[in-house]
């Protein structure tokens, strides 16, 4: 198999899962530092600390090469870190899955499989009999309003449709936590936008712990209870900004442009 | 409307031909019009060439050596092409040798082959398994090797089983890949099996073609090589058919775009 396969390399070091703690994913000093990179550049990960409390949801903001993606990546278990640990739920990540979902910026649905057969093979993962499993699918599928065209295969359905079958896929799983790498990022300006107001709908019905990655500002700041801002070379948090505007919200509200201008004021020339 | 065009080109070209001869322009030995190679392939499916061989038992013993040269080579070699696949290192380790035994030109071999399986239906199937075995093997490393690394990512992230994996993404993933490769070592198959047959054996279309050159048949010869293309091209047309059964989603790409 490619590359992909994730048995983690982690030193072999006893690490106790946490005590019990109000916060569902805990991230804890995590550093990342690539093989082969030269002695003496920054990390591409230094010293990470953030704790995301459950159902909240908090979109991680920066530019691209910025290490968002790799934290992501780290916290789903498809990548190790160099230093430091995850938790979720208390229990430290060693590698993928067991609870922890997925949505990927695209491409990542099976093209063999309709909309529902990509649905119903997540439901039979986590132990669903065939009809439970098409139940639950036909279920999500209109969820996510995606009723009609259960049995077209990704091919057919559009960017934002494809995006949709994978956040049904995604919570076909009922995992605790969501994670999102860039989910909308392939699409237009405008199929972006619907497609924020639908995951937040959706989010509204199915209660999630979601850690959402973009680099879209307005993006983050339409989504998120709160917005992580990083920034590259070493990769760090510079900046966290709760958002207690009510959804659904609107781009001229005041507090929001305010949140914009020190986000941006925290992201320029850096 | 396509098919009739290619329809006319061809019966035009018949047609020509057919008045080339008759009007002397060509020679009617080397030559033999159309209407020669109707009566000539009734010839060799009613009487047979040599007398009691038809059309049939030719094709029938052609048939047989491919198929099971072919499945033999496919059989070996899909799950070898798919664990070198798997991991780059047996990969770097064994691509010169693939490369070298695939360039190697499989009828270059008939003397060896001789030597080693005799004169007999050993040495045949032996040339068809080895032509199908590389091109299918080189095929199928590349189909392992072209799985979007991105579906076993999503796999391991819905706690995907390792079996399922392999029987549920990677084995659909390379099916592509592994049918087109399919089709083009049968196509080796076809290219071999007349030089496969020429020597030790006086059934096969193979044979056939060779025995009828003794006889001066051209007729029959050009008889022998239609029937190795509308077969080819029968079971070619077939296998695309079959594609499309087993992939439906590889053929649907339009849809909405908004």
């Amino acid at each position: 198999m490619p590359q992909a396969r994730v048995p983690l390399h982690l030193p072999v070091r006893i690490i106790p899962d946490e005590p019990a703690s109000a916060a569902v994913i805990r991230i804890d000093g995590v550093g990342k530092t690539f093989a082969g990179e030269q002695p003496g550049s920054p990390p591409v990960l230094d010293q990470i600390n953030l704790e995301i409390r459950d159902n909240e949801f908090v979109v991680l903001l920066g530019r691209s090469g910025c290490g968002k993606s790799t934290l992501l990546n780290i916290v789903a278990g498809l990548e190790p870190a160099s230093a430091g640990n995850v938790f979720v739920n208390g229990q430290r990540v060693t590698g993928p899955g067991g609870g922890k979902g997925m949505v990927f910026q695209q491409n990542a649905l099976f093209p063999w499989l309709t909309a529902e057969g990509n649905v119903v093979f997540a439901a039979e993962n986590r132990g669903l009999a065939r009809h439970q499993a098409r139940d639950l699918a036909g279920e999500l599928l209109a969820l996510v309003g995606l009723g009609g065209v259960s049995d077209k295969y990704p091919s057919e359905l559009s960017g934002g449709m494809q995006q949709r079958v994978a956040i049904a896929r995604a919570l076909a799983l009922d995992p605790a936590i969501l994670l999102m790498d860039e989910p909308f990022g392939a699409l237009d300006e405008i199929t972006r936008n619907e497609m924020q107001d639908e995951l937040l709908r959706v989010w509204e019905v199915r209660r999630k712990t979601v850690l959402f990655v973009t680099h879209s500002i307005w993006e983050a700041l339409m989504l998120a209870d709160r917005v992580v801002v990083l920034a590259p070379r070493p990769g760090r948090i510079v900046l966290e900004r709760t958002i207690t505007d009510p959804r659904p919200r609107s781009r001229s509200s005041l507090p929001l442009v305010q949140t914009y201008e020190a986000i941006w004021a925290a992201l320029r020339h850096r | 409307m396509p098919v009739l065009v290619a329809a006319f080109v061809f019966l035009t070209l018949l047609g020509t031909w057919e008045l080339a001869v008759t009007q002397g322009w060509l020679r009617r030995l080397l030559f033999p019009p159309p209407s020669k190679l109707a009566s000539s392939a009734l010839e060799l499916a009613i009487d047979g060439v040599p007398a009691g061989k038809t059309l049939l038992d030719h094709l029938a013993a052609t048939m047989a050596r491919i198929m099971s040269g072919f499945t033999v080579a496919v059989a070996l070699s899909v799950p070898l092409g798919l664990l070198i696949g798997s991991r780059p290192v047996l990969d770097r380790m064994t691509a010169p040798v693939v490369g070298f035994c695939r360039s190697v030109a499989t009828l270059s071999l008939l003397p060896l082959a001789l030597v080693w399986f005799g004169i007999g239906e050993a040495s045949k199937v032996f040339l068809i398994g080895y032509g199908c075995f590389w091109v299918m093997l080189s095929n199928a490393i590349a189909a392992m090797r072209l799985v979007d690394p991105i579906l076993l990512r999503a796999a391991d992230t819905m706690d995907t089983g390792r079996w399922r994996t392999f029987t549920r993404v990677i084995l659909p993933a390379t099916m592509p890949r592994l049918a087109a490769g399919a089709r083009m070592a049968l196509g080796v198959g076809f290219m071999v099996i007349v030089g496969a047959e020429m020597i030790g054996t006086t059934t096969g279309l193979g044979a056939l073609i060779m025995e009828a050159r003794t006889f001066y048949r051209t007729d029959i010869t050009m008889v022998g090589m239609a029937t190795i293309g509308i077969i080819g091209l029968a079971i070619s047309a077939g296998l695309s058919r079959l594609e499309r059964r087993l992939m439906p989603w590889m053929s649907t790409h339009a849809g909405p775009t908004a």
